[in-house]
């Protein structure tokens, strides 16, 4: 009869890491797909614009870089912390 | 080092008849970076007035017109050859009044036929398109025209037409349009119109031939082959154009371009009727070599000095200084912007980190030495001198991709125990390197792994060391900042600005220390055993406050507006974390990869020899290097953008202003003609 149970509870017990590894997962996976779109939609305006300014100006070229991966950080961020929950 | 490279302010001055003697030898050294004469206004220069081209820019000019209308006809390209010695100038010279002419005549020839030519197939290709439609009706040409009671339609109809009047029609079904030929009687126009237009009708202007309609498609495109073979055969004799004299033309340009900017240079002098006043800028350990040369070509009869110069309100070009080594990198500085001529030149740190920072991206010894491979073959396609000095980056970056695969123990995403295992495993041999995992902390992952107990990457360890690398990189960046603002400020906005440069490294290392006397964490230091002194924080916590709110008032003594960039210390510290995080996600492609292509295609595969395991072995080849093609290309994006990235971002933004003026020498690298 116990021994019963307590097979039970491991297997629950087992049950329930399982999820909770899960859960870190799917946590993890969000963190780095929502920062990796807010990241494309922050680059996308500045992006363009500096696209548009590169054309007018070829020396505009290292700027424009710079101004479009700043928002880069967000993502990086975001893998951080996916990281973190995982290992 | 660390510095722009000294410049004196030169002026030299002389009567008119000295000026082609002294342009010639300026041009000669190219060091002269000429600082133009801008009438009127200028102290000292009242009545002085721009010079005139010397004798000969006229014709110069045209003649270098005329090269490079050949050089674009036949597509040479001189920035992009070899460099060749075709000859002294006075040789030159001769050769271009004797030859250019002639070759100038035929290239002309040769492409005003090629256009003529490439016209014609233009108008049989329009001729094509037009008979096109017709031809799956069976009538010729002239069929359609010269009715006087009968109308001719021909378009493409949505579906096909009744009518009730009498008439002839033939109907092509088509895949995506209907193509319809109808006559009728002229006096029942209405009608039929009526109905063509209840089938959404579309007319197409008749061709004005005669014959069949396949026949003539069939003619025009004889016409076509034949223009395109002597368009081919045109081609064919203005390449010999361009292997023949190939040389000679990029000589030619070089040579007439050296005359015309010597001819046009007094442009940019100040002249009165008699003189010339020249002034410009030059390294200033070159002043003595251009001042003893000009007074040799004159015979004496030049007046030279270096005028005093004042670095903050003078323009100075800006020429790099810096050891053999770290010169490429120069344009990696270009593209964010010059220094100024008094602020700290970067380029030797950036030289040293950026290649440790994408070596520590990358980190695998097989991906380094295919980097290398590419390096070696895009050095030959390559020409120009900007692309050289950014494959010499490329290349050091290899080379340390290769070190720290070394210590990271990678190898195409494997262990070298892996691949030793693999060569020697199957001579019975021992493996050499069976227990050695890695120098540094390991960044494999557990992918495909049926190893119990297996340990993952060592997130938290290189976490930390990425921060620490952030930390020390954004703390050298400060330090550089106050030494720049100490040397180019003055009065109170010197000392409120270096503060402020003290306040921002206060604050970063007060937060530190904060969380350190409270938290444990590896590689990082402890400062938990303090003594406790109130509300149950240690000493160490007060002094990283106090170090904060110290920092955030220097901070905004400068400006207050500053202040709300304060959580930027933290993202900037913590933007380092690339440096693992994008190096990791390339060890897990890589891994994946490897699992896929090795672990569920090609180990089944060899187990069982049939014609399936053949395929899937394929099949994991493919994937094999489908996936490493791509993690290569990210790899160079991730690598070198990230790590470029850190530099512009979070490290120059700290003391680096750029903006310098770019020192332009008078004169040229001479690559096809000799002085």
């Amino acid at each position: 009869m116990s021994a019963e149970v307590v097979a039970i509870a491991s297997t629950d017990l087992a049950a329930i890491q399982a999820s909770q590894m899960g859960m870190k997962a799917i946590g993890a996976g969000l963190a780095v797909g929502l920062t990796g779109v807010g990241t494309g939609v922050a680059e996308m305006g500045i992006g363009a614009a500096a696209v548009g300014a590169i054309a007018e100006n070829k020396d505009f070229f290292g700027l424009g870089l710079l101004f479009t991966v700043i928002p880069e950080t967000i993502v990086i961020f975001g893998l951080v912390v996916g990281l973190l929950l995982l290992f | 080092m660390l510095k722009p490279k000294q410049m004196s302010r030169l002026l030299i001055a002389a009567s008119k008849d000295q000026m082609a003697p002294v342009v010639a030898e300026l041009y000669r050294h190219h060091l002269f970076h000429v600082e133009e004469y801008v009438e009127g206004g200028t102290e000292g220069y009242e009545g002085f007035k721009i010079g005139s081209p010397l004798t000969g820019a006229s014709e110069a000019s045209v003649a270098l017109l005329s090269i490079r209308a050949i050089e674009n006809a036949v597509s040479i390209n001189p920035e992009e050859m070899d460099p060749v010695r075709a000859g002294t100038q006075s040789e030159l010279k001769a050769r271009i009044e004797r030859e250019l002419p002639a070759l100038e005549r035929e290239v002309e020839e040769l492409s005003g036929k090629r256009s003529k030519l490439d016209n014609r197939v233009k108008e049989c290709e329009q001729k094509i398109t037009e008979i096109t439609p017709f031809v799956g009706v069976p009538a010729d040409l002239e069929m359609y025209r010269g009715y006087s009671g009968f109308s001719v339609y021909a378009g493409y109809v949505a579906h096909e037409v009744t009518l009730a009047v009498p008439h002839e029609m033939h109907y092509l079904k088509g895949k995506e349009k209907n193509f319809v030929v109808l006559v009728a009687p002229t006096a029942q126009r209405n009608e039929v119109e009526r109905a063509l237009q209840e089938a959404s009708y579309q007319s197409v202007p008749i061709p004005d031939e005669t014959g069949a309609p396949e026949a003539r498609v069939g003619y025009y495109q004889g016409q076509i082959a034949a223009l395109t073979r002597e368009i081919t055969e045109i081609n064919a004799k203005l390449d010999a154009v361009k292997q023949q004299h190939a040389g000679f033309l990029a000589a030619c340009e070089e040579f007439l371009r050296a005359e015309v900017e010597q001819t046009e240079v007094p442009l940019r002098f100040a002249t009165t009727r008699q003189t010339f006043v020249a002034e410009g800028w030059v390294p200033s350990d070159t002043v003595d070599a251009v001042s003893d040369s000009l007074i040799k070509a004159t015979g004496g009869k030049v007046f030279v000095t270096v005028l005093p110069s004042d670095p903050e309100h003078d323009s100075v070009p800006v020429e790099y200084s810096n050891p053999k080594f770290a010169q490429p990198a120069q344009m990696l500085m270009d593209i964010y912007s010059r220094p100024k001529y008094t602020e700290i030149d970067p380029t030797l740190m950036l030289a040293i980190v950026f290649p440790v920072f994408f070596g520590l991206i990358v980190g695998d010894v097989g991906y380094g030495l295919i980097f290398l491979a590419l390096y070696v073959g895009l050095k030959r396609m390559m020409k120009g001198e900007d692309g050289q000095k950014l494959l010499t980056v490329f290349r050091n970056a290899s080379i340390s991709s290769i070190i720290f695969g070394l210590l990271f123990n990678e190898f195409l995403g494997f262990k070298f125990s892996q691949i030793t295992g693999w060569i020697l495993g199957t001579g019975g041999l021992v493996n050499p390197l069976e227990h050695y995992e890695s120098l540094m902390f390991s960044r494999h992952l557990l992918i495909g792994s049926t190893e119990v107990g297996g340990h993952g990457p060592a997130i938290p360890a290189l976490m930390i060391m990425a921060i620490w690398i952030g930390i020390l990189h954004i703390s050298l960046g400060r330090a550089l900042g106050m030494y720049n603002h100490a040397k180019q400020d003055h009065g109170l906005h010197r000392i409120k600005a270096v503060v402020a440069n003290f306040g921002w490294l206060a604050v970063m290392w007060g937060i530190l220390i904060a969380i350190w006397s409270n938290v444990v964490m590896p590689y990082m230091f402890d400062l938990t055993g303090l003594p406790v002194i109130a509300a149950g924080f240690n000493l160490g916590t007060f002094i990283g406050g106090a170090l904060i709110l110290g920092g955030v008032i220097c901070i905004a003594w400068d400006s207050v507006l500053e202040v709300i960039e304060l959580p930027t210390i933290i993202s900037h510290v913590l933007s380092y974390a690339r440096l693992v995080a994008v190096g990791l996600s390339s060890v897990a492609i890589a891994m994946v990869v490897n699992y896929m292509a090795i672990g569920m295609f090609i180990s089944p595969g060899m187990a069982d020899l049939s014609p399936v395991g053949i395929v899937m072995i394929v099949v994991g080849l493919v994937i094999f290097l489908f996936g490493h093609t791509l993690n290569i290309a990210l790899g160079l994006l991730g690598g070198g953008l990230h790590s470029i990235r850190l530099h512009y971002v979070e490290f120059f933004t700290k003391f680096y202003k750029g903006g310098g003026k770019r020192y332009v020498p008078f004169g040229i690298k001479r690559r096809f003609t000799e002085d």
